[in-house]
């Protein structure tokens, strides 16, 4: 399994954008990484969350490779997670935090 | 990124102290390191599953770019422990900090792989005239 992590804030995804989130994220890794994705899902409670020492709506999505990545593999990726996470949060690009970690 | 998330006992954190902490950890970040504050996340948690808390009251725990000295990191974790403790009136050895290194080049934020430390000017302006470009379309 492909370890993905997502902290998403109280109220902003409903249990139908989760599950498409969790889907498409899942099918992500597998496509890419080979194994499903097994995703951690992370709720900050309501209020909880700050950028830039506000209040924030921001998302964190976290997806450990399979392999050391070179960055003009990595980049690609980073785009094609963000955009799964604009389309589906309808999060705006400065709202999504997208990580693609090398395994330890 | 970086990523500050904040893990309390159930009662350690009022609600009242959360915005100044996270104003805190902010200025905090900015100061030391000279990144830019719209960067900095910062996530808080009651009982939260991570970090483990041990046997401290509060633990924050930083997820940073790389490329931080030993000395600025432990600036970092002494100035946000303090922090902690002014605003709950913990005493401070009841919260911990610490922080790992994630290479920026690991990380996209705004559609844009992060900068280097360092970088952080260059890469604002050249990130703010992308999306004006858009948002002119």
């Amino acid at each position: 399994m492909t370890m993905c992590t997502c902290m998403v804030q109280e109220g902003q995804i409903s249990p139908a954008q989760q599950a498409t989130l969790c889907a498409e994220t899942s099918a992500f890794a597998q496509r890419h990484f080979g194994t499903p994705g097994e995703i951690n899902w992370v709720t900050v409670p309501g209020g909880n969350g700050y950028t830039a020492g506000e209040l924030s709506t921001s998302v964190i999505v976290s997806v450990t490779a399979d392999r050391s990545l070179a960055p003009s593999q990595r980049i690609p990726l980073l785009h094609e997670l963000e955009e799964i996470w604009r389309t589906h949060a309808k999060k705006t690009a400065n709202e999504v935090v997208s990580v693609i970690r090398d395994p330890q | 990124m970086p990523l500050y998330i904040v893990n309390a006992k159930a009662g350690a954190l009022p609600e009242e102290a959360k915005p100044k902490i996270a104003a805190d950890v902010t200025r905090i970040h900015c100061d030391v390191t000279g990144a830019p504050p719209q960067f900095v996340h910062v996530f808080f948690f009651d009982d939260g599953p991570m970090p483990p808390l041990g046997d401290k009251s509060v633990m924050l725990y930083g997820q940073i770019r790389a490329g931080r000295t030993d000395a600025q990191k432990a600036q970092i974790a002494s100035e946000m422990v303090a922090s902690v403790a002014q605003h709950t009136g913990l005493a401070s050895d009841q919260v911990h900090a610490f922080t790992t290194d994630t290479p920026a080049s690991w990380v996209m934020e705004g559609g844009d792989v992060l900068p280097e430390p360092g970088e952080e000017e260059a890469w604002l302006a050249a990130h703010e005239a992308k999306l004006a470009a858009e948002a002119a379309q």
